[in-house]
């Protein structure tokens, strides 16, 4: 792999995973296990086929799909800006604490407040399924928000020096992770279930009202990101080179930091944890076309898209019936990938 | 004129980094920096480019640096740090992040015209595409003048900006150095620990000890006497057709003591 880049092969990345997207958000939608053709599933998205079909198409599967590919790019943004405000190649979307936390919330109101759901039944599937989406991603957003804050604030008295903010965020986090364990501890084996299910990332649980709340999010954020792409790239330079060319540094970092736990915070709540897209999609946009923002920031965006849905589409292939945790094939899927690009890439000249 | 009056800053009140430093440095003269490390000199930096709030004034051509917008101060000194890094950018992104303050959100012709016109005067336009983390310490160190330049200031400021190059690097970046200086009339502050590089390039010298400025004027006022002064050490000044050579011996008596 070559590192030189220019602006013809910077901008064949983002085209190549955009056309890429288009097709795996077709696939996608026509791949599930109700065994129905391509045929019907064309006719099915054409408002021209049977009622069932129809409501699979339009009920279950768009808003999945489009849950993918909103939470994907969202994710793997939050990680790119997490990594370049933090100057920290680990730094992942959740570094803040913020799932953590945000599983505290939905652990609280699944076992201690039941989430208004524990009469419905005993099957703990059902029961997160079945609980109310919005009380239960409410809490849990409201406690990932509250825990962002606070790492912030307690950040702001070191002046959002990196390392800080990484110790804070592990030391917060593992307040929220303790706290947790000893909700599951006191939990009936139901709410147990419940609450362990709700943590793996699934993207069977979004809405269309939850899609359109993280597109407002995920959107609004990466257009903010993408105007301060020159910024960005201005602090991969250090702190004082930035300051020295007019960025203000601690308020970048701010809001860096503040809109992708923002974006995390949403997608957490509303699906679960869906780990390692925010660490792969950036370190793959970056080894391929550079650290430019101008560019890894729309690359980051389409690659987290496309990692989300292609798993998302194994793991409703392979699971039988039932799709498996999307979370869980993320990993499964990209550690191998990743890996095999860390070692297989030429050392750094 | 760059003028500082009586710069004082500390973390500790007993012992100040910056003791009522003053110097004056006139337009398009390249102003260098002698002392120990701890002499304070990084901290001045970081009180010109409004990292530290110092007491004191700093006034260049007349403006006052300290009640700058940060994007005017921008406009107006750029800064080569010690140690440099540029991230996985392209050479002419690099230098281009240098005109941040003058596009704001989005490049325009204007600033591609200036990072164009620097990179030719550098000879880095052929190496615009690739990556700087491939390119040698001398080439890296010319992007870093590169971007100093591209940012349009009149005043550079260079933090000890050859640690880490060769003995033929180091001359070439001081011969870039003056030569941009004076092709463009810019006033230029640099700290410098090899005297040798040091002599060769100065207008003007500030001899630092405990924050303040103990010794300046041209390059006469750096011989033996100073110099044992500054650093403790017991130095030579041979001028071998017209060129100034500093023979080094060993540790002072008093320092040693």
């Amino acid at each position: 792999m070559t590192r030189t880049t220019n602006k013809r092969i910077n901008w064949i990345l983002p085209a190549v995973l955009a056309v890429s997207v288009v097709l795996a958000f077709f696939i996608s939608l026509f791949v599930g296990s109700s065994k129905m053709s391509l045929a019907d599933s064309i006719a099915a998205l054409a408002h021209r086929s049977t009622p069932a079909y129809e409501r699979i198409i339009w009920n279950i599967r768009l808003p999945r799909v489009l849950a993918a590919l909103i939470a994907g790019a969202g994710l793997a943004v939050a990680g790119l800006i997490m990594q370049t405000c933090l100057g920290n190649v680990m730094a992942s979307p959740s570094t803040l604490g913020v799932s953590n936390a945000a599983v505290f919330g939905a652990n609280l109101s699944l076992i201690a407040l039941s989430g208004g759901f524990l009469t419905l039944g005993t099957n703990a599937t059902d029961a997160v399924r079945q609980a109310d989406p919005f009380a239960v991603s409410a809490i849990a957003f409201i406690f990932a928000i509250a825990s962002v804050l606070l790492v912030l604030a307690l950040c702001r008295l070191r002046s959002f020096s990196p390392n800080t903010v990484i110790l804070a965020g592990v030391a917060i986090g593992a307040i929220w992770t303790a706290a947790t364990t000893i909700l599951q501890y006191h939990a009936t084996d139901v709410g147990l279930s419940a609450a362990v299910i709700w943590s793996f990332g699934d993207l069977g649980r979004a809405t269309y009202t939850q899609d359109y709340i993280m597109l407002a999010v995920v959107g609004a954020c990466s257009i903010v990101f993408f105007a301060l792409s020159w910024r960005f790239n201005a602090l991969l330079g250090g702190d004082e080179a930035a300051h020295a060319v007019g960025v203000n540094v601690r308020l970048l970092r701010l809001v860096g930091l503040l809109l992708s736990s923002l974006i995390t915070a949403v997608c957490v709540s509303f699906l679960g944890i869906i780990g390692f897209v925010g660490i792969i999609c950036p370190h793959i946009v970056k080894r391929i076309v550079g650290s430019n923002h101008c560019i890894s920031i729309p690359s980051t965006l389409l690659l987290g898209c496309l990692l989300l849905l292609v798993t998302d589409t194994v793991s409703r292939s392979v699971g039988g019936g039932t799709a498996l945790p999307v979370g869980a094939i993320t990993s499964l899927l990209g550690a191998p990938f990743f890996l095999a690009m860390l070692f297989t890439a030429k050392e750094r000249g | 004129m760059l003028e500082i009056r009586d710069l004082t800053f500390g973390y500790n009140k007993n012992k100040p980094v910056l003791n009522h430093l003053s110097l004056e440095l006139p337009e398009g003269k390249i102003g260098v920096l002698l002392g120990k490390n701890g002499a304070g000199k990084s901290t001045l930096f970081r009180c010109l480019l409004g990292l530290t709030k110092c007491s004191g004034s700093i006034v260049f051509e007349g403006k006052d640096l300290a009640k700058m917008k940060r994007i005017d101060r921008a406009k107006t000194i750029a800064y080569v740090p010690q140690q440099i890094h540029f991230g996985d950018l392209t050479v002419y992104d690099c230098v281009m992040v240098a005109r941040l303050a003058h596009f704001g959100l989005a490049a325009g012709s204007e600033d591609r015209r200036v990072v164009d016109q620097v990179l030719l005067d550098m000879g880095l336009y052929d190496l615009r595409n690739e990556n700087v983390s491939r390119l040698s310490g001398g080439e890296r160190q010319k992007v870093a003048i590169a971007r100093a330049l591209a940012q349009e200031a009149k005043l550079l400021v260079f933090d000890e900006p050859t640690g880490n190059l060769d003995v033929s690097n180091e001359q070439l970046f001081y011969r870039l150095i003056k030569d941009v200086a004076a092709k463009r009339n810019l006033t230029i502050l640099v700290a410098v620990h090899n005297l040798q590089f040091a002599l060769s390039i100065g207008d003007v010298y500030y001899m630092m000890i405990d924050g303040k400025v103990r010794y300046s004027g041209d390059a006469g006022v750096v011989n033996a006497d100073t110099i044992r002064d500054v650093y403790g050490i017991q130095a030579k000044i041979i001028k071998i057709n017209g060129i100034n050579h500093v023979i080094y011996g060993g540790i002072s008596h008093e320092q040693n003591t």
